[in-house]
């Protein structure tokens, strides 16, 4: 005992020699600018990193990639909250209901809250590294094959059934999902499914360019239609960090339940936050009395992924150290972190030094994350006021450089120009999305999940049969699944049933002036096209063999009938407003929303084709000035904006990354 | 007659382009760059290798190029072949990292595999695979006589087909008719360490120098051990291990070891430069990239990174992959059906 608490003290003494700090320093330096930037995540500045380690001790070199790996959540939280746009994968859920809090000028008050619960996450996780090393092999050993096929699953159902008003709406959406998870390559089997030939989809849709298309265009749309700052109502007091601070301890439950969800999910090798940060936000969802705030900038939805997504990486950290098993893709590179500094993950690493282990060492692990949790929410805090400010920017300045970050973000994580095409098909999908009600999140844990899923599916039949269904542990989780799906539905009807007769009519009342919009076809249109998708998908696989064919199949057959009783409700929805004459014409702000939409489209798409053309480097400079010219800014201010924008283009991605841009196609012609 | 006296720069300039028709190679790569594309994501085994050499590469060319390394990702290196062999500039700037077996994909006639393997320019290999069989203890198998005599098929855990953990159990299998049941899906060899170790599976076979530094703890208590080397000679860890090809009865038998042995082990990571390149530049690169993998810094940060080094050279790596062209049709009927995807009933 006394051998641990000697360690423990030493672990944390170690990181105070100056050429530690000061590499941590350097870390969280760089953590915080790929944190805020998309694109460029952890994972791929962690491996980026690694060369440099060669010459530092264990001490010093995990200071720096663990300093590093610790912030990038956090600031990516940052970016999320502020533009919409997920600066990390591990952090798009905390724009669902972070953004619209900084669109309704609460852009303080939401960062204060995704601080403060990040902090109390990240800590949440360090400890449980600290005290679940000794107890971490039976409880990552306890989940096989069959276990995470209904973890993903009840990840799935949980989502689908909580967000957004409509259930039916949520299920097809994350059918949608499950359906997107399927295309690419079955190596298994050698089956391309719904790949047009393409090698490009061979490994399918990847998170990011989805993520980036189905949240972050929508919202530079929304942006320059609305044509105001990112905040398009000032609250008085831009600060309101304070309120998110106290809003994390008047939630305090939750914020402790949401890091143990990240914690444990963390500690299950392969699933991680992007994973974890949706399941605390279906959690957020379901322990909270009044549903239909979420969406629209509920502070419960930034409090919940904020601690989910930072504890992941202390949980992650767990079979990482103690059987060299990665719970995360960052923690697969940090185990080659340990391989480069002579440390063999296992019990040496928690064995006391006196006996030959490193167990100081794995202490100063979990000082590392408390600390520069520490140092970053601190620093954070201090400039918080000024980054809430750049809500307050007007919009013309804004939408040029988040054009900018999905454009390279989406094309430097796998530096394949693919990707840029796949976020411009989901950008579109997103806004249609969004223009016709449909919830988001459930498409992208569909995403997530699908592969996971069908895979682990695969391996519990082939290991065990038909026999993993009689599994205590299968047969709990299922009950979980049916509780979880159900138990909403049970708690609308009841808070129904309880609440008192006026409030019901006023509630009825606020329903139909909401409904009391134009009638629009579109909305059965898109859910026609759905319709015809899934059956289009089903008819595709119908010949395919069992093993590349199950999961299409269910999909299909749950999808179509899914989507065809939600294009009744919409087509009955319509005809109920006619009747009642609730019917609003088509006025002039309709016509002039469109008009804002048909430009901001071309911009975006403009902007695509001018890549193609001219390349990366020519294109920023020339659509950032044109759109910072032709929305009659200052020839100073857009000069400036202009080699702003493409000298840190050029100076990061190009020159200090060696992102591969591609050639324009027009130089390539020209040759 | 008025003296010509634009003839004179002309005639220095034709001398000039006489004397020096084309940089030769050992200037060639003054002020240039050259660039590794790895076929597989930044932290990755391939990536630990390439970004190792490239850190020492440029100081083994002549003219001491600045040296940056690319990862272009995708359908298991193939997207990363397919670039090298039909875009990749051809001039020696461009070096390819990706997996050998997949020459042999292309062999037998996977049609994404959009190259000719004999007309890459081989640089050669760091180390070859030692391709093992790795076995828990809960399986209770300590040998290959337990194996041979095992009543129940023995559980391997595999990734997806074309990859080592996959095609080399098949290939034992197959040669020695041993009773196994190879279980494909795991996303990595961690998951399926993972899944040995919780009882899920019995084991699995791919590298040795992958399953030594990972899986050290299992090793050195006695929880896991190494039953076979599907290689052709003795790793030097492993004197104790008898070889699969000892147990072989057939010629055929002995082909299909070979293959296992051959772009699975000798030629797993290979490095490229594309069809085209000079005859001369590619000696040049052949040469700095034995240099590099010989060289003591590099050698000392390959020990730090617990990777092995035991270079193979450009011309050995080629004539390996141009041997996988001259195989029998039978052969590569038997090769095709077992490996390839959808040229056989799954089992």
């Amino acid at each position: 005992m006394v051998d641990i608490l000697d360690a423990c003290l030493q672990g944390l003494i170690q990181l105070f020699t100056w050429k530690a700090f000061v590499l941590q320093l350097v870390g969280i330096a760089i953590g915080f600018l790929v944190g805020i930037l998309p694109g460029i995540g952890g994972p791929v500045t962690l491996a980026l990193m690694l060369p440099f380690i060669f010459q530092m001790t264990p001490v010093e070199a995990f200071s720096f990639l663990l300093g590093m790996t610790a912030v990038t959540a956090t600031t990516g939280d940052i970016t999320s909250i502020l533009f919409g746009v997920p600066g990390e994968p591990i952090t798009a859920s905390m724009l669902v209901d972070g953004h619209p809090m900084a669109k309704k000028g609460e852009a303080g008050r939401a960062l204060g809250a995704a601080l403060m619960s990040s902090f109390v996450g990240a800590i949440f996780g360090a400890l449980c590294l600290a005290i679940a090393i000794p107890a971490v092999r039976p409880l990552v050993l306890s989940v096989g094959s069959p276990q995470y096929f209904m973890f993903a699953m009840l990840g799935i159902a949980f989502l689908a059934s909580l967000t957004g008003r409509s259930v039916v709406k949520g299920l097809v959406a994350a059918c949608l999902g499950l359906l997107f998870a399927l295309v690419g390559l079955d190596p298994i089997s050698g089956t391309e499914r719904y790949t047009f030939g393409a090698l490009y989809l061979w490994d399918g849709i990847r998170l990011v360019p989805a993520t980036l298309g189905l949240f972050a265009i929508p919202e530079i749309i929304d942006m320059a239609v609305a044509g105001t700052s990112i905040a398009k109502s000032d609250v008085g007091k831009i600060g309101g960090v304070l309120q998110g601070v106290k809003d994390t301890f008047r939630h305090w439950a939750l914020v402790m339940r949401c890091s143990a969800i990240g914690t444990y999910i963390g500690i299950i090798p392969g699933m991680g936050g992007a994973v974890s940060q949706w399941v605390s936000y279906a959690h957020a969802v379901q322990s909270s009395p009044d549903k239909d705030r979420f969406g629209k900038g509920a502070v419960e939805g930034v409090l919940g992924p904020g601690a989910a997504n930072h504890s992941t990486l202390g949980g992650a950290m767990v079979p990482t150290v103690a059987f060299g098993v990665p719970g995360s893709v960052s923690t697969a590179i940090l185990l080659g972190a340990f391989l480069i500094q002579g440390l063999v993950p296992g019990p040496p690493m928690l064995t006391p030094e006196a006996r030959g282990g490193h167990l100081s060492l794995t202490f100063s692990f979990v000082w590392i994350i408390v600390v520069s949790n520490i140092i970053t929410t601190a620093i954070c805090f201090l400039f918080l006021g000024k980054i809430a400010r750049i809500t307050q920017v007007r919009s013309t300045l804004v939408i040029p450089f988040i054009l900018l970050l999905s454009y390279i973000g989406a094309f430097a994580e796998n530096n394949a120009f693919g990707d840029v095409v796949v976020m411009l098909v989901f950008g579109a999908l997103g806004w249609v999305m969004v223009q016709t009600d449909w919830p988001r999140p459930p498409l992208i844990l569909g995403l997530v999940l699908g592969k996971l899923a069908e895979g682990n599916l695969f391996l519990s039949i082939d290991n065990y049969g038909l026999d993993w269904l009689r599994f205590p542990s299968v047969i709990a989780l299922f009950a979980l699944i049916v509780l979880g799906t159900f138990y909403p539905v049970f708690q609308r009807w009841r808070e129904k049933r309880n609440k008192p007769r006026y409030k019901q009519l006023a509630e009825l009342a606020d329903h139909q002036t909401a409904e009391a919009a134009p009638v629009s076809i579109w909305p059965s249109i898109f859910n026609l096209f759905v319709v015809v998708l899934f059956a289009w998908a089903l008819w595709q696989a119908w010949d395919w063999q069992f093993r590349p064919g199950l999961f299409p199949w269910v999909v299909g057959f749950l999808g179509v009938p899914l989507a065809f009783l939600q294009l009744n409700l919409d087509i009955a929805g319509a005809v109920k407003t006619i009747g009642r004459g609730l019917l609003r014409p088509r006025d002039q702000q309709a016509t002039r929303l469109m008009r804002e939409t048909a430009k901001i489209s071309a911009w975006i798409l403009g902007y695509f084709v001018a890549i193609c053309l001219l390349g990366f480097s020519i294109a920023i400079a020339a659509v950032t000035f044109l759109y910072l010219k032709l929305a009659k800014e200052r020839w100073v201010t857009t000069l400036a904006l202009t080699f702003f924008a493409w000298i840190s283009f050029y100076g990061l991605f190009a020159y200090l990354l060696h992102v591969p841009f591609p050639e324009g196609l027009l130089f390539a012609w020209l040759r | 007659m008025k003296p010509r006296i634009w003839l004179l720069p002309a005639t220095a300039a034709a001398l000039f382009l006489v004397a020096v028709p084309r940089a030769p190679a050992d200037e060639f790569y003054n002020g240039k760059t050259v660039t590794f594309v790895v076929g597989f994501s930044a932290g990755g085994g391939f990536d630990t290798y390439t970004r190792l050499i490239a850190r020492h590469f440029g100081k083994h060319l002549p003219g001491n190029p600045t040296v940056v390394v690319e990862n272009r990702t995708g359908a298991g290196s193939l997207i990363a072949a397919n670039y090298l062999y039909n875009q990749a500039p051809r001039d020696g700037t461009v070096i390819g990292n990706w997996i050998g077996p997949l020459v042999l994909q292309q062999v037998l006639g996977n049609k994404a595999a959009q190259f000719d393997g004999r007309k890459f320019g081989w640089l050669g290999v760091p180390t070859p695979d030692s391709g093992v069989c790795a076995l828990t203890k809960a399986s209770g198998i300590n040998t290959m006589d337990d194996w041979f005599k095992s009543k129940r098929p023995i559980k391997i855990g595999g990734t997806a087909p074309g990859s080592t953990t996959d095609d080399v159990p098949r290939l034992l299998q197959t040669a020695l008719d041993l009773p196994m049941k190879l279980v494909e899906g795991y996303k990595g060899t961690a998951k399926v360490r993972l899944a040995a170790e919780s009882g899920e599976i019995d084991g699995g076979c791919w590298a040795w120098e992958s399953i030594k530094p990972t899986w050290a703890k299992g090793l050195q208590s006695g929880e896991v051990h190494i039953v076979v080397q599907t290689i052709e000679k003795p790793n030097p860890d492993l004197k104790n291990v008898p070889l699969a090809i000892q147990y072989a009865k057939t010629d055929e038998a002995r082909a299909l070891l070979n293959i296992a042995n051959g772009p699975y082990s000798q030629g797993a990571r290979p490095y490229t430069v594309p069809p085209g390149v000079p005859q001369d530049r590619l000696e040049l690169l052949q040469k700095a990239f034995m240099d590099t993998l010989r060289d003591p810094e590099f050698l000392q940060d390959a020990k730090k990174s617990q990777v092995d080094i035991d270079p193979v050279d450009g011309p050995t790596t080629a004539k390996l992959m141009a041997g996988l062209y001259e195989l029998s049709p039978a052969l590569k009927a038997k090769l095709s059906k077992l490996l390839i995807p959808g040229a056989q009933e799954k089992m």
